[in-house]
């Protein structure tokens, strides 16, 4: 359903059981740690299909913040769902604070440029195929 | 400048649908928030029921049963035939460069779809009278009215290779969408060759219609600079820019650059 690449995986290894449920907010994303050294994987896959859920990591998508929350029935997925969603209100001054220079060499020096929106990269599925790959890596499934 | 309501801050709602996130910022204008928030509801209906008819990931839906030969197009919904129309037209409005039959696992509107579907989302919303409206479906995006008190949206283009960087900022009254290599890696195929399209690291299409502007864009960035040509070419106004591997950009005339200069308030 989803390009989800299998990048990740080893990202968010100890944090598979301990994410279960709706509010743990994730390890920060944005840094990658790789926590842990070779740890011995986690339960291996159940006989009988359990329902679990994790949320994924908070992933930036360009506007802000996202995570996705997967539910599994065995190994099959069963449902996928954005967790947490903060529109950050400054986004536009952030990207701004962040846009290149371009026509003529001109330089950006402000850090408040007023924009609307952007057009171009899809942020979001990135964000949503990454977060949600991070859940599955939680589940070990996948 | 005013802090009060009239101009006000939009209601911003973000809708995941379609494999990605739908984002909308609505300027109410004189429309109370519920109209509002009822007619954002509407519009979130129109994408998921876009998604329904249309996601090859789904193997139930109407376009997957097309591909698979499941059905046939007289039993799938009329909007099916509408959108392979509108790909049929695009195909030829383009010289074949975007070609929703030559991708690989059967027809694939794609291309165009997600476009179409925020357009109609926005024409929900602008039809209740708001002042002013964004849809932002992961990147196309489409407005209508004005930005609160602004006199017009800005749409900064992303960056082909620098994440979280904007190549430039333009003025927008209605589609920009933008396609390139970069953004969706291998799904982005020269139907000529059967293979990943090269050349062009990002192209946008400016224009009245997104779903139009979609098919642009995505058969400019195949098509490369020389695509510039059909893009300016198609009736109603549409403009191109490109940005080429190698960095160098073109633009057609009437992309309206903001000027690096206004888009700073001097810090002082």
């Amino acid at each position: 359903m989803l390009p989800v690449g299998s990048a990740r995986a080893s990202t968010d290894r100890q944090h598979h059981k301990s994410a279960v449920g709706g509010s743990a907010p994730p390890a920060s994303a944005a840094g990658g740690s790789t926590t842990g050294g070779a740890s011995s994987p986690g339960p291996s896959a159940p006989l009988v299909e359990v329902r679990r859920t994790a949320v994924g990591a908070l992933e930036n998508y360009g506007y802000g913040i996202l995570s996705v929350r997967v539910t599994v029935l065995g190994s099959r997925i069963e449902s996928v769902a954005v967790q947490r969603l903060q529109t950050a209100e400054q986004y536009s001054q952030q990207l701004a604070a962040q846009a290149i220079p371009m026509l003529h060499s001109e330089v950006l020096s402000a850090q408040s440029a007023q924009i609307n929106g952007i057009s171009g990269a899809s942020y979001t599925s990135q964000a949503y195929a990454l977060s949600l790959q991070s859940a599955l890596d939680r589940l070990h499934v996948a | 400048m005013s802090s009060g309501q009239a101009g006000g801050d939009p209601l911003r709602h973000a809708e995941p649908v379609m494999g990605t996130v739908v984002s909308f910022a609505v300027y109410p204008g004189d429309r109370d928030r519920a109209t509002v928030i009822e007619a954002l509801a509407g519009a979130c209906r129109i994408l998921h029921d876009a998604d329904a008819i249309y996601s090859t990931y789904q193997p139930e839906s109407p376009i997957s049963r097309l591909r698979s030969g499941a059905a046939t197009l007289a039993e799938l919904p009329p909007e099916v035939e509408e959108v392979l129309e509108l790909c049929a037209h695009m195909k030829a409005a383009t010289a074949g460069w975007f070609d929703p039959w030559a991708m690989p696992g059967g027809v694939d509107p794609t291309g165009l779809v997600k476009g179409w579907a925020a357009e109609r989302a926005l024409r929900a919303l602008a039809r209740t009278g708001v002042s002013g409206v964004m849809v932002n479906a992961a990147g196309d995006v489409i407005v209508h009215g004005r930005p609160g008190e602004e006199s017009s949206w800005r749409i900064g283009i992303a960056h082909p290779w620098r994440a979280g960087a904007l190549a430039c900022v333009i003025e927008a009254d209605a589609a920009v969408a933008t396609s390139g290599s970069y953004e969706r890696g291998a799904h982005l195929f020269d139907p000529r060759s059967g293979r990943p399209a090269a050349g062009v690291a990002s192209a946008t299409v400016t224009g009245p219609s997104l779903a139009i502007a979609d098919a642009l864009a995505t058969a400019l960035a195949v098509a490369g600079p020389d695509g510039i040509e059909f893009v300016t070419g198609y009736p109603g106004g549409y403009d191109a820019y490109v940005i080429g591997d190698d960095g160098a950009e073109l633009a057609s005339d009437g992309i309206r650059f903001v000027p690096v200069a206004a888009l700073s308030a001097e810090p002082s």
